[in-house]
């Protein structure tokens, strides 16, 4: 899932500074299951910013809402209060959210309150790590499973760089060495053979080079487009 | 039970959470025979809130003093909490709120007009008077005929009065009567008014809850000597203040309650004589309830099993003893009362007095003159599903008509056919809708282990050689105290955790919190109300707002710390306490003890539900501070509560900073549990640095 991060409260106070009345809206899914984004995150930070802008004697009236997914319209559907009685949405999604959002609201900013940061895993209560970098060309079948792009510092697909020690990331010594893993997984999985293994470079048009990137399922699509037509 | 999904619309069109309560109900209120919703007084009473108490208990049981003393309590009997140590001692909660409220102490719901038919009822009893109160509250003018000059049935003319003090049947009486409810007494219908008379003067309906009135007799020879009493008589009198001639060897036929009562009435006539029962059901078999036989024979009273009685033998014109034979079996295999007897087997036992306790039959003495049909057998006509007799408007309801049960039953009986003669009067067909919602199963093993092990308070009692002198009670009730930590132990079943399955994002947040393990994760969060424990940890820490409780409307701490704020008006700085109140005092919860100036004190069960939004929200309301008294590790009623505590008022504190406000403004003071004056001197210390800085 998308993991993300609150902002600093500062920046939030700056980014809402110019509006008056704002809706901070949460959202339903993955942050709110990272424990940043959900509906009662939104309460808190709607909170928060009451607390402030009366301490601060600023005119700011603040509401909270939650969808199930910023990242589909229809669920904008299920809103209790109109975004367009407000003069700023302050969203609790993850960048996706935020962009789609703005998108269906023409003519209210959205804000994002969040800083989205990895696409990652739950490891213990409370600790969320990233495994993926979303980069379009999995390699993970050939690296045991631990993608180099997201778990190595510098996203080498060729091996540990001279930097590796003891297990341990040049980068920070709290930080595993990605390719350390992978060398002890395919060890053990006794596939070390795939590292052997010649492969034709990588494309890197489907990591972000490429543009902006799109899906289109054709079974849907195409009724989607019968139907428009 | 299978259960449907919630949604937060589901909730939006219910208005109130707390309906979603009578889907299923605790065991104690569906076993209770009027159905009294024993979760939400005890739960009342636990909080100090002694006067709601009572208002819900009367709500649907009228008798709520004399039940108070007398109940065979099914509730307890049935109540969950007997997997985890002890069953909540109901009955005695019950007691204490009854007698502290008294008459006054209770809301009257008398409706503004009393204008519908008029009734007459036979019989000031249990049944009789619940019916009259149901009538009264829906607007009807009822009448209630008592043959005797006290009301209240049997437990007032027969229940020994040292365990049911007039007074205790009084207070309800009195309390009924508030309600419109002609009472007149010292007249016998059948003999100075016949039911057909009453008809004439304008009542449009009679119903008769004339009990069993009479004692059943044995026709044995020499049964009419002074000294072979029956025991209904025998109690009477005792109540009515004569001393029935009693020996001091007594021999007391039965083995039900009104044996032991007779019994144990005779011990305290004669401390120093002889009482034996005789029965003629073995141990297992005999029919007193547990307590009833424990406490006569705690008193000294012998029981001898399985034997009969022939005859009274007589010497001179004094008993000297029973001659009895042997039963071989009580029932037959039908489990129908049948008892054969073996009179190769001949014993005689010694006494000088006999008391006749065989069970009891109606006095049919109010039937003269009404044109009432008797059926086969001589027993007059009656349809139990709408309540009539031979006559349309001529009703009856209780043990007149039902087998000899308790007082609470004699009272369902009675409000059900209060029921029937609303529709028939209504001109409606008398269909009256018996089914009840489901209810919470039993505890499973695995919850029922890691809930907190809390003995039930003990039920101070005289020692018997002080009982056997006395007519006054003899059982103490609970003190303050007592009744609060007794109510603290009810589980608070069936008010537990629901997930709105259209908020809830799976995120597995409820499932690690919970201390009993109870949520399951499957395409949302599931939580089996019948396992949960309502401890609100879930609730506080669900990041969808996804889980609201069945027993509290959401938003109700927020609201009402919102009220106690605006009642501080013009005071600064305003201080706003949540006390965890699993250790306070009923005056503590109330605010009825001396405060520290400018703090306002809102108890809770535990800090369990405490969510630091709530907390947030408090100085949004506009506390200048708030402090949050917690119990310390382990002294909370949930476990993991302090630890939880803690971490939400260290979140709520960074958040406060955040928002440019001082997070010393919010304190944690762990001191919930060492009594009120040690939180008062904790949140005096606390109020004044918060005031400082
Ligand atoms: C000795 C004894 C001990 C008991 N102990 C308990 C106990 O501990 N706990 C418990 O729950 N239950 C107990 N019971 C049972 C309980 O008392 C009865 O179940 C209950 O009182 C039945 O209520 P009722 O209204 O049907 O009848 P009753 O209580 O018998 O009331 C009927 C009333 O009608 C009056 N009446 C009768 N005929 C006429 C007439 N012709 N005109 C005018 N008035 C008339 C009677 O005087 C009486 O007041 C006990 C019963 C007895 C006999
Ligand atoms: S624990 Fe409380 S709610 Fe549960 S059965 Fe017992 S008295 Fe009723
Ligand atoms: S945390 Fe408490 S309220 Fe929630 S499911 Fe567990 S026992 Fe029930």
């Amino acid at each position: 899932m998308i993991v993300a991060e609150r902002k600093p409260f500062d920046e939030i106070v700056e980014m809402v500074a110019p509006y008056k009345k704002v809706l901070v809206l949460g959202c339903g899914s993955c942050v709110t299951v990272c424990l940043t984004g959900g509906e009662r995150q939104a309460e808190i930070l709607a909170s928060q910013l009451r607390l402030a802008g009366r301490k601060k004697g600023l005119d700011l009236s603040v509401d909270f809402d939650c969808i199930t997914r910023q990242c589909d319209r229809e669920f904008t559907e299920n809103l209790k209060f109109d975004p367009a009685e407000y003069d700023a949405v302050l969203s609790l999604a993850c960048g996706v959210g935020v962009g789609f959002m703005s998108g269906v609201l023409p003519d209210t900013p959205v804000l994002p309150a969040l800083n989205t940061t990895f696409y990652g895993a739950g490891v213990a209560e409370g600790v969320w790590e990233e495994y993926c970098h979303g980069c379009g060309d999995c390699v993970l079948a050939w690296t045991g499973g631990i993608c180099p792009i997201a778990r190595c510092s510098k996203s080498l697909i060729n091996g540990a760089c001279g930097g590796t020690n003891d297990g341990k990331c040049e980068v920070s010594q709290d930080m595993d060495c990605g390719w350390h893993l992978i060398y002890k997984r395919l060890q053990e999985l006794g596939r070390l053979d795939e590292l052997r293994k010649m492969r034709p470079p990588r494309d890197w048009s489907k990591n972000r080079s490429g543009g902006v990137r799109r899906l289109s399922r054709e079974e849907m699509a195409e009724i989607a487009q019968e139907s428009a037509e | 039970m299978q259960k449907a999904d919630l949604t937060s619309r589901d909730i939006a069109e219910l208005g109130r959470v707390t309906e979603l309560m009578e889907r299923e109900w605790s065991p104690c209120r569906y076993h209770c025979p009027v159905h009294a919703d024993v979760r939400g007084y005890i739960e009342a009473a636990a909080q100090g809130r002694f006067g709601e108490a009572i208002d819900i208990i009367r709500e649907n049981l009228p008798f709520a003093a004399v039940c108070g003393r007398v109940c065979h309590h099914p509730c307890e009997t049935n109540c969950r909490r007997k997997d985890v140590d002890d069953p909540v001692a109901i009955r005695h909660v019950k007691r204490f709120v009854a007698e502290l409220q008294g008459a006054e102490g209770c809301t009257v719901h008398k409706p503004p007009a009393q204008d519908k038919a008029r009734v007459a009822i036979v019989g000031a009893g249990p049944a009789g008077l619940s019916a009259a109160l149901h009538l009264a509250k829906l607007g009807y003018r009822p009448t209630v005929l008592e043959k005797f000059p006290i009301a209240g049935g049997i437990p007032a003319t027969a229940i020994p009065r040292y365990r049911l003090p007039l007074e205790v049947v009084q207070i309800d009486v009195d309390w009924i009567r508030a309600h419109g409810v002609e009472l007149i007494t010292g007249v016998e219908v059948g003999k100075d008014r016949s039911i057909q008379d009453l008809l004439g003067e304008g009542y449009e309906a009679v119903l008769v809850a004339a009990g069993l009135a009479a004692s059943r007799t044995l026709p044995l020879p020499g049964s009419d000597h002074p000294r072979v009493h029956l025991a209904l008589d025998f109690l009477t009198a005792l109540n009515f203040g004569d001393r029935p001639d009693a020996g001091d060897d007594v021999l007391v036929i039965g083995g039900g309650n009104v044996a032991c009562d007779a019994a144990r009435s005779c011990v305290r006539l004669k401390p120093a004589a002889r009482v034996r029962m005789m029965c003629l059901e073995n141990e297992e078999e005999m029919p007193a309830w547990e307590w009833e036989r424990r406490e006569a024979e705690e008193e000294g009273v012998g029981i001898i099993f399985r034997r009969g009685p022939v005859k009274v033998i007589l010497e001179g014109d004094r008993i000297v003893g029973l001659t009895t034979r042997g039963v071989t079996r009580v029932f037959d295999s039908e489990g129908r009362f049948d008892p054969q007897y073996d009179d190769t087997d001949l014993s005689d036992l010694q006494c000088d007095t006999v008391v006749i306790a065989i069970g009891q039959m109606a006095n049919m003495g109010f039937a003269r003159g009404s044109g009432l049909k008797a059926g086969p057998g001589g027993r007059l006509e009656y349809d139990p599903a709408t309540h009539q007799g031979s006559l349309p408007n001529v009703f009856f309801c209780g043990e007149i008509v039902t087998p000899p049960g308790s007082v609470v039953e004699a009272c369902a009986h009675g409000q059900r056919a209060a029921k029937a003669i609303h529709m028939y009067l209504s001109g409606k067909t008398i269909q009256i809708d018996d089914s009840l919602p489901p209810y919470i199963d039993t505890i499973q093993p695995e919850t029922a282990e890691k809930v907190l092990k809390v003995c039930r308070q003990a039920i101070p009692t005289d020692p018997p050689q002080r009982r056997r002198k006395l007519f006054t009670e003899f059982e103490r009730g609970y003190d303050e105290p007592a009744v609060l930590a007794e109510a603290r132990r009810c589980m608070n079943c069936g008010s537990g955790a629901e997930v709105l399955t259209d908020k809830c994002a799976a995120c597995l947040t409820c499932l690690r919190v919970c201390p009993f393990d109870i949520p399951v994760v499957t395409d949302v969060a599931r939580i089996q109300s019948t396992l949960c424990q309502a401890c609100g940890m879930c609730i506080a820490e669900c990041p969808a707002n996804a889980i609201i409780a069945r027993g509290r409307d959401v938003g109700e701490l927020v609201q009402h710390t919102a009220a106690a704020l605006a009642k501080m008006n013009g005071r600064e700085p305003k201080v706003i306490a949540y006390v965890c109140g699993h250790h306070a005092g009923a005056a503590d919860w109330g605010g009825r003890v001396e405060g520290v100036e400018g703090v306002a004190e809102i108890y809770l069960p535990s800090t369990a539900r405490l969510s630091s939004a709530e907390l947030l929200h408090a100085f949004e309301n506009g506390a200048d501070a708030v402090i949050v008294v917690a119990c310390p590790d382990a002294a909370d009623r949930y476990p993991q509560t302090a630890d939880r505590t803690r971490r939400r008022v260290n979140q709520a504190r960074r958040l406060l900073q955040e928002a440019g406000l001082d997070g010393q403004a919010l304190q944690l003071l762990e001191v919930a549990d060492q009594g009120r004056q040690a939180i008062r001197a904790a949140l005096a210390e606390a109020a004044g640095k918060t005031s400082a800085s």
